[in-house]
């Protein structure tokens, strides 16, 4: 589930200047590049279809080709399923990069998968499962999210390997084969293959972070997501003897439902930040001038000025960045139109505030709702995500990256509203950090699940460099 | 779409003291002979499934043919009429004309239908096509909707014709195959076919009137004669969406639930008709010196008092009696859990007051709602608005002596407003005013069956309707 990067709503920073001229890939390293992403992108690797466990052999083999010893190399097969996506027997790879000398450090977790959000043929211009250059773009189903990032880890360790790199700390791969539906593979990565992981001291996830320009050009800006709200599911019951319609009764499930609904409506969650949010809004209110940078400076200088956090919270580039959010998205009631309905049933969907327990947010929904026939149900099990703490290391690796290629782009830390494999990790003590290099062009390239997605071509050459400055830089010193 | 017994609305206020006989163990006061008659063509009519879409429509409609051709009408006057209903159901009503040799007054018709609600074998204790009695009880598919309505009158007409009884006006039965599905038979027998059934009025056999509670009390017999108008409306929010993650501040669910909000506080203007306010007068007379029996009279003495209306429309034993009501029955919003309802609908079911029509309560629901809400009626049925059809002295008067007769003095005739509809509706819309009189009678509850499972009718209620609807025949025809 990629991130759409908020930096639509960023205007320029004053940012540290650019570093050095950045490295080309050799005419062999781009080429490789293309034929790589060009067959990841042609294997349509959606739930049900198999088509994973072999596009993990097909990296696996580059690895291998490359001169990674096999014994370091592991396609994983494992089933993922769920009630609502469906099943299919998936994989995911894992491929360790040993530290040319023994050292004290962990590893380093790189992150990405292998799996992509179904896409229609006749709901899109070219096949979506053919990749098509055009106007300078490659189109294809899995090119922002996140193919580009499979891609880019893969050929940026292979281009460092061939030149004699030697990191001095392991690297180790994760690609998982279910993050678009049911996250399995994270979750056994965080628990049952944390010992073939190595235990690594944090992870870099291509699947989070990146940038933009606006269509006149000027930069938008990087960010690097290092905290994401927790996804959770709530279902509202009533229930209600009914009868017949033509003898309404004082109390009615609906009406019961609608009344907790209007005061879910009403209620604001109690402002939060955190460290990822005080920078971001430290530095989004550097170029914010009217009234939204004025509330942001009050609620910088006053984390108990709700008003401010209020204000904030209602701007519509600032939705979900103060708090806890939920909202109603689906309802069903009744079951014939002359009968007074016996049951209805709505669905709350929360985004909570990192660290906030889910479990605490079903209390919060009950007394809010304030009504004992009213019964607030959790629709599954997952626990709260965690804030990663901001790392210098990262920052400062990732920042380098970003502003080696795109001279001035201002770099932000970003929460994310939505959610990723890095969950599990965050939840087992592993910090990630969202810190993709690809860019694109905002908003009209915000594609990811959706028709047509594309990446600009030379955003995704950009991306194997960004990520051998950032492997370099985090693993050579 | 039977009438439920309408009795039950009394049952916690009755005031009077009777003797508390079961009153499934007193005797019919139907002959031996016509005892047997009679479960002989029940049971035949039970075992044809006339079910739509099983094609056994024309073999009720035989079967009761087959006594008036017995009794002597003959075939010019008996007149098969097969239609479709839903689509593919090829179904029938049957027409039969009892004429008199010297009529003195306007034809009088019989209403009933011949169709039954589905019923499987899995969902029931027994077979619901296999007719039995058991503990007093006649069971089956269609024994209290309304196969005994049907066998009621036809053999009350039989039994008199054998007897030699002339009627003073033709007496033309009428009974539909489709009334539990679109009601096409009474449409056509309303209107195409009304040079066959035309009447000054109509008495409907559909849903007996009388029920006694469980102590056995005499809950009373409601004859009803006026309905009010069904008509379901959809409330439906839209909003452009978007992502679960950051909520818009329009939300098509949020729109759904003020809108429902505003439907759950407001109360339509009361209204009255001579029905009505017949039915208050013998619910304020059972009622005495109670709070409801004085609110109902100081209803009936201003019919203007706001308050006094309200406070029995809260009554549970009274709602939907005193004005238009409109309740939500159905939900349905959003396309996914973790995105922005795009649109939400909720089913409004309406039964609005005789005579209002259902473009005024779309308006008046507007209104209320407000222009982000839009209010559209069920495409699939729009309602008719009925009239009242008037209190008729001499229709009352049978009833209640026939009733009475059978059932003892403790068991009051009333007219009531029935807030569903039947067969009777389509020959009221047309201009003849129809009356539902059936006689049986039933426990309250537990012997309200109908389109559920087991249904059943008691032995004596079955037989003892075969008396009353002669009784009925004299008192109307002789």
């Amino acid at each position: 589930m990629r991130n759409l990067f908020v930096a639509a709503a960023l205007a320029a920073i004053v940012s540290t200047p650019a570093v050095s001229a950045a490295p080309k890939l050799t005419q062999a390293q781009h080429d490789a590049a293309h034929g790589m992403f060009e067959h990841i992108i042609n294997t349509p690797t959606v739930i049900g279809r198999h088509q994973v466990p072999g596009m993990a052999q097909y990296v696996a083999d580059q690895f291998k080709a490359a001169g990674f010893p096999e014994a370091d190399i592991h396609v994983l097969p494992y089933h993922t399923a769920s009630a609502t996506t469906g099943d299919d027997d998936t994989a995911a790879l894992i491929v360790r990069w040993r530290a040319a000398s023994p050292t004290t450090k962990k590893p380093i977790l790189l992150m990405g998968h292998m799996d992509v959000v179904e896409a229609k043929r006749e709901d899109s211009t070219t096949d979506p499962f053919v990749m098509t250059e055009r106007d300078g773009y490659y189109y294809g189903r899995g090119t922002i999210d996140m193919k580009d990032g499979i891609t880019s880890i893969t050929q940026a360790m292979i281009n460092l390997r061939r030149a004699g790199f030697k990191p001095k700390r392991d690297i180790v791969v994760l690609f998982t084969g279910d993050e678009e539906t049911n996250g399995i593979g994270a979750q056994k990565g965080a628990t049952e293959w944390l010992d073939l992981l190595g235990h690594p001291e944090f992870g870099l996830n291509a699947d989070g972070g990146g940038g933009g320009y606006n269509p006149d050009g000027s930069p938008a800006g990087f960010t690097m997501q290092t905290a994401e709200k927790t996804f959770a599911g709530y279902t509202l019951t009533v229930r209600n003897r009914g009868g017949h319609s033509s003898k309404p009764r004082k109390d009615n499930a609906i009406y019961s439902l609608a009344h907790a609904l209007d005061k879910i409506e009403a209620y604001r969650f109690t402002p939060m930040m955190n460290e990822t949010t005080r920078a971001y809004f430290d530095g989004r209110q550097k170029s914010e001038k009217g009234q939204l940078g004025d509330a942001m400076r009050r609620w910088l200088a006053n984390p108990n000025d709700g008003e401010a956090a209020d204000f904030i919270e209602a701007s519509e580039s600032e939705v979900g960045l103060t708090r806890t959010r939920c909202v109603p998205t689906r309802l069903f009631a009744g079951h014939a139109d002359n009968a007074l309905p016996q049951l209805a049933t709505a669905m709350i969907n929360c985004r909570i505030f990192p660290g906030v327990d889910p479990n605490a947010v079903k209390a919060e929904l009950e007394r809010i709702v304030a009504d004992p026939t009213v019964v607030v149900t959790r629709n599954d099990n997952y626990v709260a995500s965690l804030a990663s703490p901001l790392r210098p290391d990262v920052t400062a690796a990732f920042t380098h990256a970003v502003q080696t290629l795109h001279p001035g782009m201002p770099v932000f830390p970003e929460m994310s509203t939505g959610a990723s494999d890095a969950r599990p990790f965050r939840v087992a003590g592993v910090p990630v950090y969202g810190t993709n290099g690809a860019w694109v062009v905002v908003p009209t390239d915000f594609r990811a699940h959706g028709k047509d997605e594309r990446i600009p071509v030379q955003s995704l050459y950009d991306n194997v460099v960004h990520w051998e400055l950032m492997l370099q830089d985090l693993t050579g010193k | 779409m039977m009438r439920r017994f309408a009795g039950l609305v009394l049952a916690l206020c009755s005031t009077v003291a009777v003797a508390a006989t079961d009153p499934r163990t007193v005797p019919t006061k139907l002959e031996p002979a016509w005892q047997a008659k009679t479960h002989d063509v029940f049971k035949q009519a039970i075992e044809i499934p006339s079910v739509h879409h099983r094609g056994q429509v024309p073999q009720m409609a035989k079967l009761l043919a087959d006594q008036f051709r017995a009794a002597g009408i003959p075939d010019a006057d008996i007149h098969f009429m097969p239609y479709e209903s839903l689509p593919g159901d090829q179904t029938e009503a049957l027409i039969v004309h009892w004429r008199s040799a010297h009529a003195t007054k306007k034809p009088m018709l019989i209403l009933g239908h011949m169709d039954v609600v589905e019923a499987k074998r899995s969902d029931w204790t027994f077979d619901p096509f296999v007719f039995r009695e058991q503990d007093g009880y006649f069971l089956g598919r269609g024994t209290s909707d309304m196969k005994n309505g049907d066998v009621a009158t036809a053999m009350a007409a039989v039994k008199l014709m054998s007897e030699g009884f002339k009627p003073n006006r033709d007496i033309i039965f009428f009974y539909s195959g489709d009334e539990e599905t679109r009601g096409v038979g009474a449409t056509l027998g309303s209107t195409k076919w009304r040079n066959l059934t035309d009447a000054e009025f109509g008495l409907n056999a559909d849903g007996g009137c009388a029920s006694y509670d469980q102590q056995f009390r005499p809950l009373g017999c409601g004859i009803s004669m006026a309905e009010k108008t069904f008509q379901t409306y959809f409330f439906t929010t839209h909003n452009p969406g978007g992502h679960s993650s950051r909520p818009r501040p329009d939300n098509a669910i949020y729109d759904l639930a003020d809108a429902l909000e505003k439907l759950r506080t407001y109360r339509f203007t009361p209204m009255q008709n001579d029905v009505s306010r017949a039915y208050f007068e013998e619910r304020a007379r059972q009622e005495g010196n109670s709070q409801l029996g004085q609110q109902i009279r100081a209803w009936l003495a201003n019919p203007n008092d706001g308050a006094a209306a309200d406070a029995i429309e809260a009554n549970p034993l009274e709602v939907g009696l005193t004005r238009t009501r409109c309740v939500a029955t159905m939900l349905q919003g959003g396309h996914a859990d973790n995105a922005l309802p795009q649109s939400a609908t909720a089913t409004v079911n309406c039964r609005i007051f005789p005579g209002v029509q259902p473009t005024e309560v779309q308006a008046e629901l507007q209104k209320l709602v407000g222009p982000n809400v839009e209010v559209k009626p069920d495409p699939n049925y729009i309602g008719q608005p009925t009239p009242a059809s008037p209190l008729r002295p001499d229709v009352l008067k049978a009833v209640t002596t026939s009733i009475q007769k059978l059932y003892g003095p403790e068991m009051h005739v009333y007219p009531e407003m029935s807030t569903g509809a039947s067969d009777g509706s389509f020959f009221r819309a047309q201009g003849m005013p129809v009356y539902d009189i059936d006689g049986s009678w039933g426990i309250s509850p537990i012997d309200e069956r109908a389109h559920g499972l087991d249904e059943r009718i008691p032995v004596r209620a079955m037989y003892d309707d075969v008396v009353y609807w002669q009784m009925i025949f004299k008192s109307l025809a002789g």
